[in-house]
């Protein structure tokens, strides 16, 4: 698997199995932790079997983004919009998450393409809660607008304390990323990455991509930024995107594509170390067959006709 | 590029031909103690004169000898900052794993990313020009990993790159 898939693996199963029984009930209590500290939590009770409770918790974000009740902007709207008749969301949200949700699974669509979708949609709740302000600012790009009363530089956690940068304007949207790793490791591996999303959008001919950028210091774009949010050891990556990237369905593409990047980069470093350390293996396990025919062969013992053995002393 | 190879190779080949002529010799110093006298230093008498070979700046081969002990201290090039991480990486996987070696130093000679230590015990349980076909053939595959596995590092994130841009055209 190359990309990062948006509806949830974990989410999908418990509702397929759920579905196909769905008039009997069962009591259930799962928590599930997904990639950037996103954690859920699934119920459902005997009393009402119709009834799914679905709890997210989103990563902590840092100073300079906005968030309101706990939620980013925008995501109460995008819930109603996504799940319409079927959703009823709990305020307080459960204790140690950040939006909890009653679903009716009864109303789900009868036919089968449109219901498919919509648990497809249900599983894919991060990218709607997360993605919410996001998708606001690029839905705005599609009609070469902008927002009113949004700020110049947009800052949208997507990690645990850190964000990443939006400048919203009418022909287009900047996004900045500030990538930071913990290992040294990773930094090189990571940095060696990112300077290939600048190649390959040159060579590899694809012209209508965003075109994309990548420097080691921030670029003029995060000029009034706060201070902690300009350094990054891994660079900076900055994507421009265009009304054509987020035309008809393109946009929830392109709103998942961009919300988790710094997770698909991270994971193909993870990748990479785990490829070489079995390739470093198995590179030893060569070596040592090598080192194995430097030992002179042992001296097969030959056997006398009455069944007893001997060494030949050469 | 390849003609340098070949030379550096067969000159440390040939060095190690004669360098590896190694007998018991138990401890002058410590009653029935009997010590690799090349990781002592302590008697002149008993340490050759050590070889040093240079490919170039960044390459080179130290071969030290003693009358019972040889070790063989290589450096490998590491042109850029992604090369330099992938040799620490490998070297220090394979110097965890010297036990399985057997001739192989835990840690590497100051200055040097990893060493070899070979004893004459070593040479009365292996053949001597298997040996020294094992130590060659151990630095050409530390190059040729190393190229292999930055080589996997930009074919990965080529398609990683493509990849992600592809979804919005």
């Amino acid at each position: 698997m190359i990309l990062l898939q948006s509806p949830s693996r974990f989410l999908i199963q418990i509702l397929m199995n759920r579905l196909q029984n769905l008039e009997k009930g069962v009591e259930m209590d799962c928590h599930s932790v997904e990639f950037d500290d996103v954690r859920y939590r699934i119920q459902f009770s005997t009393k009402e079997p119709q009834i799914m409770v679905l709890s997210m918790a989103i990563p902590a974000p840092p100073p300079e983004t906005v968030f309101i009740g706990g939620l980013p902007l925008g995501a109460i709207e995008a819930i109603k919009l996504a799940y319409g008749g079927l959703v009823q969301i709990l305020d307080p949200p459960k204790d140690g998450y950040n939006v909890t949700m009653k679903l009716n699974l009864s109303k789900l669509p009868t036919d089968e393409e449109k219901r498919h979708a919509l648990l497809v949609k249900i599983a894919s709740v991060r990218e709607v809660v997360l993605g919410a302000p996001l998708r606001v600012v690029l839905k705005h790009l599609q009609s070469r607008t902008v927002a009113p009363d949004i700020d110049r530089l947009v800052a949208l956690v997507h990690r645990p304390k850190e964000s990443f940068f939006l400048l919203p304007q009418a022909e287009k949207v900047t996004v900045v990323f500030p990538m930071r790793f913990k290992d040294n490791i990773d930094t090189v591996l990571a940095t060696s990455f990112l300077q290939e999303f600048v190649e390959a959008r040159r060579t590899a001919g694809l012209n209508n991509a965003p075109p994309c950028l990548w420097s080691p210091s921030p670029p003029l774009e995060l000029r009034g930024a706060p201070n902690q949010a300009l350094t990054a050891n891994a660079g900076f990556v900055t994507f421009v995107i265009f009304p054509r990237h987020v035309e008809g369905r393109k946009l929830d593409r392109t709103v998942w594509s961009l919300s988790s990047f710094h997770a698909y980069v991270s994971y193909h470093v993870k990748c990479s170390e785990g490829f070489m350390h079995t390739r470093m293996r198995r590179r030893v396990e060569s070596l040592i067959e090598a080192l194995d025919r430097a030992k002179p062969e042992v001296e097969k013992s030959k056997k006398t006709a009455h069944g007893r053995s001997f060494k030949r002393h050469a | 590029m390849a003609n340098t190879l070949r030379s550096y190779l067969t000159c440390i080949r040939n060095t190690l031909e004669a360098a590896m002529c190694l007998q018991n010799f138990p401890c002058q110093e410590v009653e029935r103690h009997n010590k690799p006298e090349v990781e002592l230093q302590t008697s002149a008498e008993l340490l050759l004169n050590p070889v040093l070979i240079c490919r170039n700046e960044a390459e080179k081969c130290l071969i030290e000898t003693s009358v019972n002990s040889l070790r063989i201290s290589i450096k490998v090039k590491q042109a850029d900052e992604l090369e330099n991480i992938l040799t620490k990486k490998f070297l220090r996987f394979l110097s965890m794993r010297a036990e399985a070696f057997q001739v192989l130093r835990r840690k590497p000679v100051q200055g040097y990313d990893i060493s070899f230590l070979i004893t004459n015990y070593h040479c009365e349980e292996m053949h001597k020009h298997k040996l020294i076909d094992f130590i060659v053939q151990f630095m050409e595959d530390i190059d040729k990993e190393i190229s292999e596995l930055k080589l996997s590092v930009n074919t990965r994130g080529r398609l990683v790159a493509t990849e992600f841009l592809k979804q919005f055209v």
